[in-house]
């Protein structure tokens, strides 16, 4: 886990937007191979989107070949409501960057059979070969897109019913009338985040730092789904001050010390080798010896570290013979059971 | 649940490079009385503004070309309800090579006038014999059918200042062409020809004197018919200008001119911007701020009194954009051009100006304290609304037409404020650059 702290939303904000800058040039995509990214939408990411699209203005970055795959969106609202996760992408990012528009996927809210929605769209990041990277901010009750407390840590894409302190929440954006507020939503499960080769996390502000605490220092919880990200290969959390303040001060000294060694070291965190470019790079990436010839012992990227999590179904691997052969789960389950009296012989 | 969207422009498989769909970026644009910060989508094929969101998720296309304008303001065209010339050209005089000249003048003025940023306007006739109306008039209906930028500025409809008004508020109308419909809707159709009032109907505005004998009849039966009727050129006290009004009337003419001043034991035609009650409306009015018909402070009351109201018109005629000198105007009189002033030779009255509608609204800018996004509304939102024209013209919202303005707020000495019109565009086409100096 890295912990990044800045001073404010604005600078921590800025170091998400360079971050994400860097590892899209890095990865150099084409067409046939795009940079796959996982959107938020909410408060703390407005500013994120606002340096991205800066920057794009400024001739600095292009989102050509860049596929988005959007965390959630309310369920039976029109998709031009000026509160739907459609609009506010439109409004923040996709209309002022040149993301080819085949490229956005964002679950649809009106669709016919929303389960058909979420199969697809877990089906489609797959087809994408998984995403690359998660951008994700988080609820002041630690819920990561709209998996709120109790969400299952393997959830996948779903349709969920909102808790009604969501909703209480929600009404001020809707008139402050609670009918007009969406009861439900579409959103990928917090598996579907953790399978992401990386994931940032921004969260800013004092009434998220009840949150963060509970996702560092506590253990993993399904009532702080954000905690699930203690089990995730390459999770980096991005928060402004106000958000440690329910730190402990060794927590917060630990990650600071972490960023400032790495930085003297010229080894910033910035830009985690790639799997893809591994190979290529592992031999002149090695760090040179310090000039008084103490070597330390700094963590270097690892080799050696599994590949990103598999990303198809367990049944994929199986050829279509064995396919056959086999009992399905479903099947097992369903078999009959009958009580025990019954088995007894007379 | 989703919006309903007719595709504009073909299959969503054509290639991108025919979309013809175009995004202003980096711009402000009027909406209301705000200055918003936003992206404009329109599209040069139907000439009409987009929904960017519907277009990016709906139909997945990018915008084929993305003009960025540099932070400048993005207007609705400006519309202008009484313009009875320029160029050389009055829509009031039948050449004598005949019609056929007279529509290719229509047409020279149409495209000069579009580089000023008029994007659509009434051509407008001063009182006239009825011969003049029935020649002409089928030249000045509305001309936005073809969606052709290539033919400049676009005619909403004609505006009639006339003959039905006061002898006795003439302005430099000629007096004997007056009369009054005594009889209602015959008397109009002898003048305009029976054609005319028919619909669809070349005229979009009439201009009478409610006071005149016939006139509220004719008011009413004008209507009827979808023509918009204007209170001016008229001697009414304050109970007949409201007859006019309960009759259908909806604006009053070049406001302060060519009317009774406000007095304070008959408040006249100006009384009706204080009315307000739930049986009559506040009827739009134009106001000629050239500074040379109106007093700035005249302006800014009656902007207080209905800001929704107020129209900016330039009531230009034809000598506007021409050297200084006398030139003969119609029925036999001559009018001196200087600078900015025209006046009737014989009697010195202000005979109409010579000044840019872009110029009125710089005017108003700094004589009322407006903000931009008010004054703009005074050439566009609040002309189209009163021709019941809302959805279309002088707005830019989703579906109406791509008749769009790129201007440029300048400072200028003393601390004032100069709107120049940079770029023009008509149907989603761009018709008008302004060259760099």
């Amino acid at each position: 886990m890295r912990l990044i702290i800045r001073d404010d939303p604005q600078t921590a904000s800025k170091y998400i937007a360079d971050y994400l800058i860097e590892r899209i040039k890095a990865f150099k995509p084409t067409p046939e191979r795009p940079f796959v990214l996982g959107l938020p939408t909410g408060s703390s990411p407005v500013f994120v989107y606002e340096h991205l699209v800066q920057r794009h203005k400024a001739g600095e970055i292009s989102f050509r070949n860049v596929v988005t795959f959007n965390m959630d969106e309310y369920v039976g609202i029109p998709r031009d409501h000026p509160e739907s996760y459609h609009s506010f992408m439109y409004k923040h990012f996709f209309s002022h960057v040149d993301v080819n528009p085949g490229n956005i996927n964002i679950l649809n809210g009106n669709a016919p059979d929303l389960e058909a929605e979420c199969q697809e769209y877990e089906e489609k990041i797959l087809r994408f070969g998984g995403i690359e990277l998660f951008l994700g901010g988080i609820g002041p009750d630690g819920h990561i897109a709209f998996n709120e407390p109790g969400s299952s840590l393997k959830s996948r894409t779903r349709v969920k019913t909102l808790a009604y302190d969501t909703i209480l929440a929600n009404s001020r954006f809707f008139g402050n009338n609670l009918d007009q507020v969406p009861k439900m939503a579409l959103t990928v499960g917090v598996q579907t985040v953790l399978d992401a080769r990386e994931v940032v996390i921004i969260i800013t502000g004092a009434h998220k730092a009840l949150a963060l605490q509970k996702c560092i220092e506590g253990g993993v919880n399904h009532m702080w789904t954000l905690s699930s990200l203690q089990l995730h290969p390459h999770p980096m959390i991005v928060v402004d001050e106000d958000a440690t303040l329910e730190l402990q001060v060794k927590t917060v000294k630990y990650f600071k010390s972490i960023e400032m060694v790495g930085d003297e070291l010229g080894f910033r965190q910035k830009l985690p080798r790639k799997r893809d470019s591994l190979i290529d790079e592992v031999n002149t990436q090695a760090p040179k010896p310090k000039a008084n010839g103490i070597r330390l012992t700094v963590p270097q990227f690892n080799v050696s570290r599994s590949a990103s999590p598999v990303l198809e179904p367990m049944s994929a691997r199986l050829t279509d013979d064995e396919a056959r052969t086999l009992i399905s789960v479903d099947a097992l389950e369903d078999s009959p059971t009958s009580c025990m009296s019954a088995r007894v012989v007379c | 649940m989703m919006p309903s969207f007719t595709p504009l422009y073909g299959a969503p498989t054509r290639p991108r490079d025919t979309s013809g769909v175009i995004k202003f970026t980096n711009c402000l644009l009027v909406k209301g009385n705000n200055l918003v910060k936003e992206d404009l989508w329109v599209s040069s094929i139907s000439g009409k503004i987009l929904n960017g969101q519907e277009i990016l998720y709906e139909h997945r296309t990018a915008p084929e070309e993305i003009v960025d304008l540099g932070g400048r303001i993005l207007s609705p065209g400006l519309i202008d309800t009484q313009l009875n010339g320029a160029y050389g050209f009055d829509f009031s005089v039948i050449p004598e090579e005949g019609t056929v000249a007279y529509s290719k003048g229509v047409l020279r003025v149409n495209r000069n006038l579009v580089a000023t940023g008029v994007t659509s306007y009434l051509p407008t006739l001063t009182s006239q014999h009825p011969e003049v109306y029935q020649k002409a008039l089928q030249y000045l209906g509305p001309s936005g059918t073809a969606r052709d930028a290539a033919h400049g500025s676009e005619s909403l409809g004609a505006h009639c200042e006339g003959p039905f008004l006061n002898p006795t508020k003439n302005g430099i109308h000629n007096a004997t062409v007056l009369q009054a419909p005594i009889n209602g809707l015959p008397d109009l159709a002898a003048c305009y020809g029976s054609t005319n009032l028919q619909f669809p109907s070349p005229i979009k505005l009439i201009t009478l004197a409610p006071e005149r004998p016939g006139a509220l009849p004719s008011i009413r039966a004008l209507t009827e018919r979808g023509i918009h009727v204007s209170i001016g050129h008229s001697e009414a006290s304050y109970e007949e200008a409201k007859a006019g009004i309960k009759a259908g009337a909806s604006m009053i003419t070049h406001l302060f001119n060519a009317m009774r001043p406000l007095h304070h034991r008959n408040p006249g035609i100006f009384g009706l911007l204080g009315t307000a009650s739930s049986w009559v409306r506040k009827p739009y009015f134009g106001i000629i701020a050239d500074g040379i018909h109106l007093h700035p402070t005249s302006i800014k009351i009656a902007w207080n009194a209905h800001p929704d109201g107020l129209i900016l018109v330039t009531d230009a005629m034809r000598l506007a954009g021409m050297p200084d000198g006398t030139y003969d105007w119609t029925n036999g009189s001559r009018i001196v051009k200087d600078g900015a002033l025209l006046t009737l030779e014989e009697n010195g009255k202000i005979a109409g100006s010579s000044i840019q509608l872009v110029d009125c609204v710089t005017n108003f800018l700094n004589w009322t304290g407006a903000s931009v996004p008010e004054a703009l509304k005074a050439v566009t939102e609040t002309p189209a609304k009163m021709l019941g024209l809302g959805d279309m013209k002088g707005t830019l919202k989703e579906g109406a037409d791509a008749d769009l303005v790129v201007l440029d707020l300048q400072e200028v000495v003393g601390g004032d404020k100069k709107l120049v019109v940079d770029e023009v565009w008509k149907f989603g086409m761009k018709v008008f650059a302004r060259a760099e100096n």
